[in-house]
């Protein structure tokens, strides 16, 4: 028995050093891209995929590790993204942003002076902090108010969907605060530390790319944690997990707050390497698409959720370019969908579990020793 | 008074067509748990439909409905064979099955039809107004009105005056005791989509002549929908009226008071904090499990 122990957790262990050494390959090729591609605009391109793509990957901790399926995903995208657009449009030169210094939008709308909730955002670190805090902060009350009620499934999905339409709502009305429908566009350069973030440079890639390798290496530690793994039974088996008296609620609630900070920072990325905020960023469809990347990669698997993104997303991008395409790109994707849902359930990142599993059993056959026969559970193991 | 009833009526009228659009879904979910998202774009269809055979083949809408009925049904029976047969085990991947689905048939309509707004006529004998105790109502509101609740109750005798309801409603309890006793379940469920299917043709094609009918009108009915059915409780026709009929009063009623954005914005909110503390919905049939 203890044996058999051991074996499992040294296997436990050589399949973690694996999965840390794929991840870092991952990170580092996006790292070193720039050197190949000098494009700006290539670059700028594959910046924008690369914030889905960090997105994707915060579902995939609450969706695929915890089993809450968010549908409003993109309200913490959006509210990030409105915290950036905001500092950047009050670094505006004057010129654009009307009489004593107010936002060109406001002053289309007879706004008088800047409302409060606008003030603290002249503060370049307030900015930062709100674009990460407010959507954990409101993920955290949202996910306490839903999970201390039980709610599950397609409950959850619901009214992550409805704050979210809710939210986006009030954005398209406050036209006087918000800009409405057209967003904040007209915005100044992120400029952090004397390092100027202009959207279509190798330093704003940079940016999102380290961003993107810190999140992920953070979000693969929190799984590994003890935490991370109560989250997964959770996901398996809430009831069970509720008798042996683990507050189920709490632990739900934090991860659909680090999830939510996570796109938050994304939201903001996306601000700088897109130029605009938009209400667009909080829409059905985009929160939709994320959950699409997601399950099209892996929700499972925190890289699978990320490449998911940046090929469904990158396919969309170059798809919609060329001219065969132009037309059937929603269809072929529509369909490859549905294909994958039918009988890739955990995504593409599962063929890589398919391929191993095939090898270890040509393996096995190969040597005939009597070391005990890996469990299924645990050969079921997720990259 | 007269504003009273005027508020009422207006609230009726969002509240129906709200009942419209959900009781396809609320059969397809309450009976089977798939939820739907392809719903949207039946709507659609029914919609593209109205509009196609006025254009082509000089039909007028009360005719067109029994094809676009039959049509649309059609289409979501094979989505059940094709689709979410597999998926029964899985009910939650069905969200993003049918997702899929809604896109392809989205863009299958824009390729066939462009991407233009189209109108479909109103029928020119409901095109005028009627006055019920002295305000003055759109006919073609009130024909709305008749017509959801006569398939409401087509419906309700179906399921539960027929033998082939008796079948759903077997199927629904228990699938395995149900084949055992040489119910096809896999045929009466396909029947069932399909028939959830036609319903959403049927509110598209009626709901054209109110809306202009695009690729993506289904978008905002779908998930109006799912709250209606939510709210109402599965398994529960009455809830889902009830539900349409509570949330149609409400958004007239904040609609009146503040503006028809706001008025959406708190009527999500008062959802969510319904479902929330009743998430088995507002009312519920109780089924033996």
């Amino acid at each position: 028995m203890a044996t058999t122990v051991n074996f499992m957790k040294s296997k436990m262990k050589t399949k973690t050093i694996m999965q840390i050494a794929v991840y870092a390959a991952v990170c580092l090729a996006i790292l070193l891209l720039p050197l190949y591609a000098q494009d700006d605009f290539l670059l700028n391109r594959i910046a924008r995929y690369l914030v889905l793509a960090m997105v994707a990957m915060a579902l995939s901790l609450s969706w695929g590790y915890a089993g809450i399926l968010n549908l409003g995903q993109a309200m913490s995208f959006g509210i990030g993204s409105y915290c950036m657009a905001m500092a950047l449009k009050l670094r505006t030169v004057p010129v654009h942003t009307g009489t004593e210094g107010l936002p060109d939008f406001m002053v289309w709308n007879n706004v008088e002076t800047l409302p409060w909730f606008w003030k603290p955002f002249y503060s370049m670190p307030f900015a930062l902090l709100a674009g990460l805090l407010i959507p954990a902060l409101i993920a955290c009350i949202l996910g306490w108010f839903m999970f201390r009620g039980r709610v599950t499934g397609v409950f959850v999905a619901i009214i992550t969907l409805a704050a979210m339409i809710v939210l986006s709502l009030l954005i398209i009305d406050q036209q006087q605060y918000t800009g409405g429908f057209n967003g904040i566009t007209d915005l100044a350069q992120l400029e952090l530390f004397g390092i100027v973030f202009d959207a279509y440079s190798s330093n704003t890639y940079f940016l999102v790319a380290i961003s993107l390798t810190v999140c992920l290496f953070l979000a693969l530690a929190l799984t590994k944690t003890k935490g991370g793994l109560i989250l997964q039974a959770i996901r398996d088996q809430e009831s069970r997990v509720r008798y042996f008296g683990y507050d189920v609620a709490l632990y739900q609630t934090a991860v659909f707050g680090v999830s939510a900070a996570i796109a938050g920072l994304a939201g903001m990325l996306y601000t700088v390497v897109m130029e605009f905020a938009s209400p667009t960023f909080l829409s059905v469809q985009l929160s939709l698409s994320i959950v699409i990347w997601c399950a099209v990669g892996g929700r499972q698997s925190l890289l699978g959720a990320m490449l998911g993104a940046i090929l469904v997303a990158g396919m969309q991008g170059a798809l919609s370019e060329s001219e065969v395409f132009l037309e059937s790109w929603t269809l072929i994707m529509g369909g490859l969908f549905v294909l994958i849902v039918l009988f890739l359930p955990n995504g593409l990142a599962s063929l890589v579990d398919i391929a191993a599993e095939r090898f270890r059993r040509r393996q096995h056959d190969a040597t005939t020793q009597d070391e005990p026969a890996p469990s299924a559970e645990l050969s079921e193991g997720k990259l | 008074m007269d504003f009273v009833l005027q508020q009422f009526i207006t609230g009726l009228s969002i509240g129906s067509i709200l009942l419209l659009v959900a009781l396809g879904l609320s059969i397809i979910y309450g009976s089977m748990g798939v939820i739907n998202m392809a719903h949207g774009e039946f709507i659609m269809l029914g919609a593209y439909g109205a509009w196609a055979l006025r254009e082509f083949v000089g039909l007028t809408l009360f005719p067109s409905l029994i094809f676009i009925f039959i049509a649309v049904g059609l289409i979501g029976a094979l989505i059940e064979l094709g689709v979410i047969r597999h998926l029964y085990r899985r009910t939650l991947d069905t969200i993003l099955a049918t997702w899929g689905i809604g896109v392809m048939l989205q863009q299958i309509v824009r390729l066939a039809a462009g991407g233009d707004l189209r109108y479909v006529q109103m029928p020119p004998s409901l095109a005028s107004s009627v006055s019920i105790l002295g305000v003055s109502v759109s006919a073609y509101r009130v024909f709305i009105v008749i017509a959801v609740a006569a398939l409401f109750l087509v419906t309700w005798l179906l399921i539960n005056r027929t033998s082939i309801g008796m079948r759903l409603r077997a199927v629904v309890q228990d699938p395995s005791i149900a084949s055992s006793f040489g119910i096809d379940a896999g045929r009466v469920r396909t029947m069932t989509f399909a028939y959830g299917a036609g319903l959403a043709g049927l509110a598209g094609a009626l709901v054209a002549p109110l809306k202009s009918v695009s690729p993506e009108m289904g978008t905002g009915y779908v998930v109006d929908a799912f709250f209606v059915v939510v709210l109402g409780g599965v398994q529960s026709l009455f809830g889902t009226v009830a539900s349409s009929f509570i949330l149609g009063q409400l958004s007239g009623v904040l609609a009146y008071w503040q503006n028809d954005t706001i008025a959406k914005a708190l009527v999500l909110l008062i959802i969510v904090v319904l479902i929330r503390f009743r998430p088995q919905g507002l009312f519920v049939t109780r089924v033996r499990t």
